[in-house]
């Protein structure tokens, strides 16, 4: 149990960090980049519209559509895309090994 | 204290401390809860504050409803909240693919798009829609040649076909400056655009454009061949002044004041360094420059060519057969420091006198749309002639190694990075080549230019061919136009 206290806070303290020097966005904003170039995007956009067509335009709420598509989205995300945004994260916090 | 910094500290659920988790905030009070976790939720049914926010995207949720609710008045806002926040970001340059280069007006955060009450009336009147696929033909079409009109033939294909140009016309942001709309090159271009996209495939008689070039660069007029880079640069220019409605170029022409299409798209700042050998002063002069124009082996002006891997390292992948020239080389050479000789001298402030300097160009500022143009047509006092030496060049082109700030570097001691895949700022990609064949009495000019990322295409008038790329790169090269691959929002 202590040990996962102690991932959580050292999770809590590297996103304080990330959000903190604005890594967080340029992170965020690569990795919209990178699921728009392969595919993933759209992949995720018809899959929903395919949810929507099942359960009727009325009927379906967000939280149907976030149960449906948050499985599949994680699924799909490219090794390759991965694999650059630890490299990145790694080498975030080998700048900033104060922590 | 930073904005960041406070997000960091305070936007977490009040109960569970966790940053991510779709974090919400209580329209009620202050109050910030995980919905993932039900946080917001339960503060939502023993508070009966049925109304949240999500601190990401700005939806209303409401809790009665169980669902996300949607009221104009608050979508009005929370765009405009976030167009606001989008502005306060600073960010890296963004990735924008070969066939996905759009300009959606730089600063401005992408946003689909909503149509207009008129638009969508337009949309009702116009049924016939057009499906691009990555094989179809839309942008492809022949011209007509009027009378030796090749030269001109090329250079359009040229800038139909420039994404950025494409995307500018196609979006109808040309709003026309001229007292007379019928003689302005501006809305011509934009004809031409639609023409070009239309579908048809029968080939353009381009007698419009040709007559507004007639009126507006006189030089051009007749029906002689002429040179394609001349025309490219008349062009260029009419189209610039034109853009500010100036018909006849009496208007001042500031050329550092106009943000016109044509200005953001193909102008650069070549930095030009004047060093005085006896004090080591330099006098630094920044010019814009649409095109640069490069001096070949074989020409009566003295080349030097560097020998391979001068610089330890293989720029730009080009394979250096022995012998043969490339586009790199040619670049160095117009880049190198070059002694102006005794009868030459510059006066210089420092020494406040007549030395002897030498001079060097660089680039201080990288155009999005880098043409080059290789100086095959010689005519010196004493002889008119073609060089037609072969010059290689590449796909991919990086234009770090010319630039200013690596002068600078390269000064100062640093030794030159290996090419890192986070500067992008400096790649280019080539999209179309402008070919001369024949002999400078007769001749023919083509063009090879490039459709959906990797397939290419020989314009030769009104005959278009589908080309390798080993056929683009072999062939001899006159105009070179690069694209810049990554664009930055300033």
């Amino acid at each position: 149990a202590s040990k996962m206290n102690k991932d959580a806070q050292m999770r809590a303290t590297i996103n304080q960090k990330l959000i903190e020097t604005g890594e967080r966005e340029r992170l965020k904003e690569l990795l919209r980049a990178k699921l728009i170039e392969c595919g993933w995007k759209d992949q995720l956009k018809a899959h929903c519209k395919d949810v929507i067509k099942e359960k009727g335009l009325e009927h379906v709420t967000v939280d149907d559509l976030v149960a449906e598509i948050t499985p599949k989205g994680r699924a799909l995300v490219p090794d390759s895309v991965k694999k650059e945004l630890l490299q990145r994260i790694r080498t975030f916090l080998a700048q900033h090994a104060s922590l | 204290v930073s904005v960041s910094h406070f997000q960091a500290k305070s936007c977490i659920c009040h109960m569970c401390g966790a940053h991510l988790n779709r974090l919400h905030s209580c329209l009620y009070c202050v109050f910030f809860g995980c919905f993932t976790k039900k946080h917001i939720h339960e503060h939502a049914k023993t508070k009966r504050h049925n109304l949240a926010i999500d601190l990401l995207y700005g939806g209303i949720y409401c809790f009665m409803c169980q669902d996300y609710i949607y009221d104009k008045d608050m979508e009005q806002i929370a765009k405009e909240e976030q167009r606001k926040a989008w502005k306060l970001q600073a960010f890296t340059p963004t990735v924008v693919s070969h066939y996905q280069c759009t300009m959606t007006g730089i600063g401005e955060k992408y946003s689909t798009w909503e149509p207009t009450k008129r638009e969508l009336e337009l949309l009702r009147h116009n049924p016939k829609r057009r499906k691009i696929t990555t094989n179809c033909t839309i942008g492809l079409r022949g011209l007509i040649n009027l009378g030796n009109t090749c030269f001109m033939n090329c250079i359009v294909q040229a800038l139909t076909h420039t994404p950025l140009l494409r995307d500018f016309f196609l979006s109808d942001r040309h709003k026309c400056e001229m007292q007379s709309p019928s003689s302005c090159l501006v809305c011509e271009m934009s004809t031409l655009f639609q023409e070009f996209y239309s579908g048809h495939r029968s080939p353009h008689i381009p007698y419009r454009l040709l007559h507004l070039v007639w009126t507006h660069a006189r030089h051009l007029a007749g029906y002689e061949q002429q040179d394609a880079h001349e025309f490219l640069i008349a062009a260029l220019d009419v189209l610039h002044r034109h853009c500010k409605g100036d018909d006849n170029g009496k208007k001042a022409n500031n050329p550092n004041h106009c943000n016109c299409i044509i200005d953001q798209i193909f102008t650069g700042g070549l930095q030009s360094d004047v060093t005085c050998q006896v004090c080591h002063g330099v006098s630094t002069t920044i010019d814009p420059f649409w095109d640069i124009s490069l001096d070949l082996p074989g020409s009566s002006t003295p080349f030097w060519p560097l020998s391979p891997g001068s610089d330890g390292n293989v720029v730009n992948g080009e394979s250096h057969v022995s012998g043969t020239t490339t586009l790199t080389d040619c670049l160095r050479r117009f880049t190198r420091p070059e002694h102006l000789g005794s009868s030459a001298k510059i006066k210089c402030s420092g020494c406040h006198s007549y030395q002897e300097s030498t001079k060097q160009l660089t680039m201080k500022k990288l155009p999005i749309v880098a043409c080059f143009h290789l100086k095959r047509f010689e005519h010196s006092a004493k002889l008119r002639r073609k060089i037609t030496t072969y010059v290689s060049f590449p796909l991919e082109l990086d234009m770090t190694p010319f630039m200013a700030s690596s002068k600078e570097s390269r000064m100062n001691g640093q030794y030159q990075q290996p090419t890192d895949s986070l500067n992008n700022d400096n790649k280019y990609s080539l999209f179309a080549v402008v070919n001369h064949q024949g002999t400078l009495e007769s001749g023919h000019y083509t063009s090879f230019i490039r459709q959906h990322k990797d397939q290419w295409f020989k314009c030769d008038d009104a005959i278009i061919t589908k080309a390798s790329i080993k056929d683009v790169l072999d062939s001899e090269g006159y105009l070179l136009f690069y694209h810049k691959q990554f664009l930055e929002y300033e």
